[in-house]
């Protein structure tokens, strides 16, 4: 031990008679190198740490996200909305609260384009993500009512939501027509779709390569209470500005 | 005149529409012209023409701003020719830009500019019309008497060089406003550089002037009806005589011998029935590789190398200063400088056995999409040229329908009846093979299948499937030979229907796609059945006849089908792929120019070989 201390103590006199040696320009100078280089690790530290703080809006062409990320951020749909061709990626303060006296935190919403041609944009986007909208549009239901199924059965396979458990909310859109579908109707449909894509998707052997994993409770009928991560159905109109449902699971799942 | 003209970005928003012509659009050709043109590639094209439900034809065109992500649509009537509008357009996205703000969503100012933009673009077009009819006029009174029989005689001689559509609309354009025809008549080429259709038709119909010089005007009109009537009955003339040439086969006579008429049919009555002679067993060759993953490697060791290439063969503008520029980022990208990337990249495609055609269109629309485009800091052109281009192939081939054919199957097992698919293609690219694969698949997921022998001409056709059934132990249903397709293929349904199997896949012929009365043949047999899935086959060999062979199988199945709603090629079957080692391009040209998926792909010769198509590892391959 007193070896070993001498050692140090000889290594601490040699350094320090090394430094002196130094001229005193050279000196400042890395000083202040190393110091303005540990500023900007600390800064980029926090600047860029991969944490989840988007919100997907998903869901088939025509479904109404365009409109919806619109009224989150202006409160009007302004002159109307064609299919969109890229996603639409803005960091904002939710339009009903930006009278709000507290300062509210800007929130980072995504809307993905819905055409099947562009699915493999929502990948992109999904690792970052800390809730999913799934965007269905109540109207004309029916006649989309499988292919809606099938996106949100892959949607709710993927890893990503699985491993982090991200919440999904399936939003029923254009609910200010009056043939719109009730959310009740809309989910027991969902589930009744899911239910058989299960049995045909885990009819496949060991590996089908899009579906990474298995939902549900095999035996049971599917239902979206099995599901780990939360999922639950609301309502909502693009077009009117009702949208309060959607304001709320959105400031639920964003950190204030 | 015109219809709308709209300003949306590529997000989905509108941000402007003109208050102005705030007439009504039937259908939703906005939407339409998104969904199948430019999300499908086909962006280089700038016309686009929409049929809306209720004989509403309109023609849509359209520019980009591809720095700030805009997109600019105008919409008229397709009896219009509006040649302004390609200026009017260029005119309003140099006007919008400045005024563009991404903030902002309401750009109530531009309707001044816009009515300015559109008074002047109209003036100058009426100008144009005017210098060419005191051009015309002069010359033309001595050359009238002249003029007659020639101009008739290179009418049709410069029409025949223009494609069908164009004759199409030259017959339906004689009979509506002839007076505006009068008016526009010359209107055509000179300074617009447009390179539409429109203009072209009005080419043919006047003649060009670099055809036949001047002529008068109500000469033409007189012309061109008798004109049109002609050319219109040659064309039906050209298909006619090709028809009794096809109908009468005659025999070969080999030798001196005399023909013998006796029918060719050696099938042995007995071996119909039961097992036969030779015991078989079921055929149990493991798992089909449909359910098997497929691992896709890494691909940081290949950018490397892309990136060597890519410089290569770049042209070297001046190398300190593209240094510099592609260091600082500042600089637009110009068709100038993407060419010589492009030229390399479309080489590139071609060599991976990319039809050319293709290849050319691809390039367009990528160049399309670049132009005007800032170069990010520390960026080259190839890169982002590269970059765009994979995306656009990793769009093209992502499928547009779900190809999940289990769910279908359950869903028509749901309703009760069977699901029909039916294999088409060419000759010799392998649809019995592969139906036989498809029918071994679908049995590992127990799913009962039956075999409808309809290629009723070719000799061995159904001894083949008959053996493959033996083999699979499925039920056949077959006639024979020279038998009525189309009849067999719904007699087949019944029976299917009648003893619950599932799936019922349909073998036919082989038929070259220029054969009128066997594509007729196909067209009957579809519209009569009505199949769930029509397959094409096709073999990953083929080459630049692979888009002939698509448009042409397409364009028949539409044209000969009796509803208004014809059944187009739903899937593409892609065979042979092991004997191509990494010249994927078929894949490619056939999934552009139909727009069906690839729903499996066959790469060898027994049961199992049966996958999907990895779309990740054919675009990685097609740029490598």
């Amino acid at each position: 031990m007193e070896l070993w201390m001498h050692q140090i103590e000889r290594w601490f006199q040699q350094a320090e008679q090394w430094i002196r040696q130094q001229p005193a320009e050279q000196l400042y100078l890395t000083i202040a190198v190393v110091f303005i280089a540990s500023i900007l690790l600390i800064l980029l530290r926090s600047f860029n740490p991969s944490k989840s703080n988007i919100i997907v809006l998903a869901g088939l062409s025509g479904s109404g996200k365009t409109i919806l990320f619109y009224q989150l951020r202006d409160g009007s749909s302004h002159q109307g909305t064609v299919t969109s061709m890229e996603p639409n990626d803005d960091i904002f303060v939710l339009h009903s609260e930006v009278d709000k006296k507290a300062k509210t935190k800007p929130v980072h919403v995504v809307d993905v384009p819905g055409h099947s041609r562009l699915r493999p944009k929502l990948d992109v986007f999904l690792p970052q993500a800390a809730g999913l909208v799934f965007v269905v549009d109540a109207l004309d239901f029916l006649p989309n009512c499988r292919v809606a199924a099938e996106y949100l059965y892959d949607i709710l396979t993927k890893a990503s939501i699985v491993k982090k458990k991200i919440p999904v909310l399936i939003l029923c859109n254009k609910t200010d027509k009056v043939t719109a579908h009730s959310k009740e109707f809309i989910r027991k449909q969902l589930e009744k779709e899911i239910d058989k894509l299960r049995t045909s998707r885990t009819a496949i052997s060991t590996a089908d390569v899009t579906n990474e994993y298995t939902l549900g409770v095999p035996g049971e009928p599917f239902s979206f209470s099995h599901c780990q991560n939360q999922v639950t159905v609301a309502e909502a109109s693009g077009l009117t500005g009702e949208v309060s449902q959607a304001e709320h699971f959105i400031r639920e799942h964003v950190k204030p | 005149m015109l219809e709308q003209l709209l300003i949306f970005t590529r997000g989905g928003l509108i941000l402007w529409t003109c208050k102005e012509l705030g007439n009504a659009l039937r259908g939703s050709p906005i939407d339409t012209l998104i969904r199948s043109c430019l999300l499908e590639e086909r962006s280089a094209d700038g016309v686009f023409n929409y049929d809306a439900p209720g004989a509403a034809a309109y023609t849509l065109k359209w520019t980009f701003h591809n720095e700030l992500g805009l997109v600019f649509v105008a919409i008229y009537q397709r009896i219009l020719h509006l040649l302004y509008v390609d200026e009017l357009l260029y005119a309003m996205r140099q006007e919008f830009s400045h005024i563009y703000d991404p903030k902002r969503t309401a750009y109530d100012e531009f309707d001044e500019i816009f009515r300015q933009l559109h008074m002047e673009a109209e003036a100058r077009a009426e100008e144009m019309r005017k210098l060419k009819q005191a051009g015309k006029a002069a010359p033309l009174l001595g050359k009238k008497q002249l003029q007659g029989p020639s101009q008739r005689g290179v009418q049709q001689g410069g029409r025949k060089q223009k494609s069908g559509s164009n004759i199409g609309s030259a017959t339906d354009e004689d009979g509506a406003d002839s007076e505006k025809h009068r008016g526009l008549v010359n209107n055509s080429s000179n300074g617009h550089q447009n390179g539409t259709k429109e203009s072209i038709a009005r080419k043919g119909k006047e003649n060009g002037p670099p055809e036949s010089g001047a002529f008068d005007v109500n000469k033409l009109q007189k012309l061109r009806a008798k004109g049109s009537k002609k050319n219109a009955s040659a064309v039906i003339s050209k298909t006619s005589k090709e028809e009794p040439k096809k109908n009468v086969k005659m025999n070969r006579v080999w030798g001196d011998s005399p023909p013998s008429e006796s029918k060719l049919d050696f099938t042995n009555p007995g071996d119909e029935s039961g097992e036969g002679v030779v015991e078989v067993v079921s055929a149990d060759q493991g798992d089909s590789m449909m359910d098997k993953e497929e691992i896709v490697s890494s691909e940081s060791e290949d950018e490397e190398d892309d990136k060597l290439e890519g410089a290569k063969s770049s042209v070297k503008k001046g190398w300190f200063s593209s240094m510099f520029q592609s260091i600082s980022g500042n600089s637009v990208l110009e068709k100038s400088d993407l060419q010589p990337a492009l030229k390399a990249l479309k080489d590139r495609l071609m060599t991976k056995n990319v039809a050319e055609e293709i290849a050319e269109k691809l390039c367009e629309s990528v160049a399309a999409s670049l132009e005007g485009k800032k170069l990010g800091s520390f960026t080259r052109i190839s890169s982002t040229v590269q970059a765009a281009m994979e995306e656009a192939l990793l769009r093209i081939l992502t499928p547009k329908r779900s190809i999940d054919i289990l769910r279908d199957v359950h869903a028509a097992k749901e309703q009760g009846k069977p699901y029909v698919i039916v294999f088409v293609g060419v000759n010799g690219v392998g649809k019995s093979t592969n139906l036989a694969k498809v029918a071994y698949w679908l049995l590992q997921h127990e799913i009962s299948v039956m075999l409808a022998a309809c290629d009723t001409f070719r000799s061995g056709a159904v001894e083949q499937l008959r053996t493959h059934a033996r083999r699979l132990q499925i039920p056949i249903f077959e006639k024979g030979y020279e038998k009525d397709p189309a009849i067999v293929a719904k007699e087949a349904i019944q029976e299917a229907s009648r003893n619950k199997s599932d799936v019922v896949l349909v073998d036919t012929a082989g038929r070259m796609q220029d054969n009128e009365p066997l594509m007729r043949a196909l067209s009957k047999l579809i519209n009569l059945n009505n199949p769930d899935l029509v397959l094409f086959v096709g073999e990953a060999l083929v080459g630049n006849d692979a888009v002939d062979q698509l448009s042409k199988f397409n364009q028949k199945l539409a044209d000969l089908s009796a509803v208004p709603t014809a059944r187009l090629i739903d899937g593409i079957l892609l065979t042979k792929f092991d004997t191509i080692d990494d010249k994927v391009g078929a894949a490619l040209s056939m999934v552009y120019i139909s727009g069906a998926p690839v729903m499996f792909v066959g790469c060898g010769q027994s049961y199992t070989d049966l996958k999907k198509l990895n779309v990740k590892s054919i675009v990685k391959t097609l740029l490598k």
